[in-house]
């Protein structure tokens, strides 16, 4: 059983990561990654969103009917975001008004429902809080790896604090959508190069 | 139990609703005030960035109150205006119920439509007004709003800050971020001359020598061509109190001489007009 637990928890990270193997959660991965602070808040609320989300769907996993189990699983993770966008708004406001609207995007973060689905609806709360938790962090874990590249390319500065010379010119391209998309190939390619049963024949 | 009939179904998923939406209405109601304080102290301390009494990043770390308590400090009077320029009514400034005019949205529409209540916030700087007024449109993908710090007789932009909803970041998001862009606003001044179109962000370099023209971002044009636009539409909103201002500190000047007070305060009169005078004649050259 805790072997079972520390796989649910470890497997998300690396092996079966959320971005760069099951491919869920890119675009708000390409649009939150331009500075570090901004990916790390993401990152966390989306820990909270999927961690939260999955544990109360697992709590209702048997009395929801299943004809309406999409719309039931909607409305439980609209709440969570509509509650971590009020929370940042009160606590957290610079940070709210810089992630804007893709705070409210994490409803449509595939992660989320992916996870209610493949996992939160069979398995008990427990471990559904933790699958939820743990696919956060690897989708986070990620956007973090993403947002580090651009920002120091893109900006010459790591959570808005200079790091490359003055004379560094700023790439811009690095700014731009399609970079993050390339930097999370590069990614996807290392990781393929590390796991080789993820290889295609 | 049948988890499958259209009873249940029905049952549980209004119950859902249901639970769902009370919990957002406590969260909502349990954390606006918190929110709406965030919001105000935002717009305040935009204001004071404009003014140059601090910068955005201090204020953003000084907290709310302290921000508050900065702005009512240094503020002299708040007042709105009519289309005319002319006075309608004080806002509050007193720390404990300061009022702001920050629905700059529908005071936006207001001026299309010619009835507008614009927002005049006079902050006091070292024995000298500034007059802080507000602009507001649209950028590329969102509202781009900001603050422009005049001198005591409007014929000169002190600072400036802007803000926006969902600009580009590392390219429209510059009018936020980038200093310069900011810095470039002071000694600038509003083209009384041409109403239509008072100020302009130049892609590809502003000339040096026209005072109401400054330079685009890289990259941002669409940006800055919604900034453009917010500025002329705003300014051409405020120029009847910007122009009443101007001729008030002209009137003055006349009198001080017409007294016959003191050398000094004469030849200040005069070398400002010339200024002045000179200025314009410029714009129209």
């Amino acid at each position: 059983m805790n072997e079972d637990l520390k796989k649910t928890l470890l497997n998300p990270i690396f092996k079966g990561n959320p971005i760069t193997v099951l491919v869920l959660g890119i675009c708000s991965s390409l649009a939150v990654t331009v500075q570090l602070k901004g990916a790390f808040v993401m990152a966390l609320s989306v820990i909270i969103v999927t961690g939260l989300s999955s544990l109360v769907v697992s709590l209702l996993r048997n009395s929801i009917p299943n004809r309406v189990r999409i719309i039931v699983q909607l409305v439980v993770v609209a709440l969570m975001v509509i509650l971590v966008d009020q929370v940042l708004k009160a606590y957290a406001y610079a940070i709210d008004k810089q992630l804007s609207v893709y705070i409210g995007l994490i409803i449509t973060n595939c992660i989320v429902m992916g996870r209610i689905e493949a996992f939160a609806l069979g398995n008990k709360p427990i471990p559904s809080l933790l699958d939820g938790l743990a696919n956060g962090a690897g989708y986070g874990m990620i956007l973090i790896i993403v947002a580090f590249f651009r920002e120091l390319l893109g900006s010459g500065t790591l959570f808005g604090l200079r790091v490359l010379p003055a004379s560094y010119v700023p790439n811009n391209l690095v700014i731009l959508p399609p970079m993050a998309l390339i930097i999370l190939g590069c990614i996807v390619w290392v990781q393929r190069s590390i796991q080789k049963d993820l290889q295609e024949k | 139990m049948n988890t499958n009939s259209n009873v249940y179904t029905i049952v549980y998923t209004t119950l859902i609703v249901v639970v769902a939406a009370a919990i957002l209405s406590i969260a909502a109601m349990a954390l606006k005030p918190k929110q709406q304080a965030n919001i105000k102290a935002e717009t305040i301390s935009q204001m004071l960035t404009a003014a140059g009494f601090s910068s955005k990043e201090d204020l953003g770390k000084l907290g709310n109150d302290k921000v508050l308590e900065m702005y009512s400090e240094n503020i002299k009077t708040a007042f709105l205006i009519d289309a005319q320029g002319n006075k309608t009514g004080e806002l509050e400034t007193e720390v404990t119920g300061i009022e702001l005019q920050d629905n700059l949205k529908l005071e936006n529409k207001n001026i299309a439509s010619g009835n507008p209540s614009l927002p005049v916030y006079v902050f006091e700087k070292d024995g000298e007004d500034i007059n802080v007024i507000p602009c507001y449109g649209a950028g590329l993908w969102g509202p781009i709003w900001g603050y422009i710090a005049f001198n005591a007789d409007c014929s000169e932009i002190v600072g400036a800050y802007f803000d926006h909803e969902s600009e580009t970041p590392g390219l429209g998001a510059k009018i936020k971020d980038e200093a310069w862009f900011r810095e470039q606003f002071k000694g600038k001044a509003v083209d009384f001359a041409h109403p239509d179109n008072p100020f302009g962000i130049i892609k590809g370099g502003a000339p040096k020598e026209d005072r109401s023209k400054i330079d685009a971002i890289t990259g941002a044009t669409m940006t800055c061509n919604g900034l453009d636009a917010a500025l002329d539409t705003w300014f051409k909103a405020y120029m009847p109190f910007l122009e009443k201002k101007a001729a008030a500190a002209a009137e003055d000047d006349d009198c001080c001489c017409e007294e016959g007070c003191e050398d000094g305060c004469c030849e200040d009169g005069e070398g400002h007009q010339h200024e002045h005078h000179h200025h314009h004649n410029h714009q129209e050259g």
